[in-house]
């Protein structure tokens, strides 16, 4: 029994050895938006969601560190808002990335409900909901035509 | 030996020669280059693109099922219908690879863009 405790303290030291990371990504263009509706996204989701994430101190912490980098990687690569502009470049993929946001709102898939259960801000009452899909809703009925930026 | 008229003729003829091939390019733009999505595969596979240059690509789906065309590295993500096509802005690309895949199908082979 004490063997295994033992184990298991120097097996979580170690762990806290191995490196983590969110990568540094450079700013492609923040997403442009109310400030009322940036506020609430840059609340609710741009831990995950873009490149400020802010780091929590379980976060810092394997194998929770571990998750938490992973998790964020995953998120970015499918929405980044640090990416915004890139995704305006192109007028069907920011109409995409658009009905995406608004439909993971209405249905609450978005933020999870383990990230809500941490994050008070996460936790958007009606008039923010209604306050973003107002936003989108303009957004996606004018046309915009794209602007190209190098990468 | 020339009168002024048919000096004036020859210089005319002469400009349009020299305009021609500015005026031809001017009216025929480029071809848009296409991306297919048939018997469970992208076609071309691989397609090669000038670098630095935005561009358009335009994406049909020849299959049975909707797909989404979808590339993290070029930040593009466009749901396709069977039978659809759709035009993808594309912004300057450096020299190099970019993947792009069929998210609703990760068992469609992915392809890629390649900017040289």
């Amino acid at each position: 029994m004490a063997t295994a405790a033992i184990a298991l303290v120097v097996l979580f030291a170690a762990a806290q050895m191995v490196p983590f990371e969110h990568p540094p990504a450079p700013d492609d263009g923040d997403l442009i938006a109310p400030p009322g509706v940036k506020r609430i996204l840059a609340a609710a989701c741009y831990d995950c969601h873009s490149n400020h994430t802010r780091q929590r101190w379980y976060g810092r912490v394997a194998p929770v560190s571990w998750i938490v980098a992973r998790h964020v990687a995953a998120a970015r690569e499918h929405l980044n808002f640090s990416d915004w502009s890139d995704y305006a470049s192109d007028p069907g993929t920011l109409a995409h990335k658009l009905d995406q946001i608004r439909s993971s709102l209405a249905d609450g898939t978005m933020a999870p409900w383990y990230y809500r259960m941490l994050h008070r801000e996460a936790r958007l009452d009606e008039n923010e909901r209604a306050a973003v899909a107002a936003w989108i809703a303009q957004a996606t009925a004018g046309s915009e035509r794209p602007a190209h930026r190098s990468r | 030996m020339f009168s002024a008229r048919s000096t004036v003729f020859a210089a005319c003829a002469a400009l349009l020669m020299a305009l021609a091939p500015i005026v031809v390019s001017v009216a025929a733009p480029e071809p848009i280059p296409e991306i297919r999505l048939e018997h469970g595969r992208f076609q071309p596979g691989e397609l090669v693109v000038a670098a630095d240059n935005p561009f358009q690509v335009r994406v049909t789906n020849h299959g049975p099922a909707a797909i989404e065309f979808e590339s993290f590295e070029l930040h593009r993500e466009r749901v396709v219908q069977p039978g659809e096509t759709i035009t993808v802005y594309m912004p300057p690309l450096r020299a190099g690879t970019y993947r792009f895949f069929d998210d609703f199908n990760h068992a469609t082979p992915q392809g890629a863009i390649v900017a040289k």
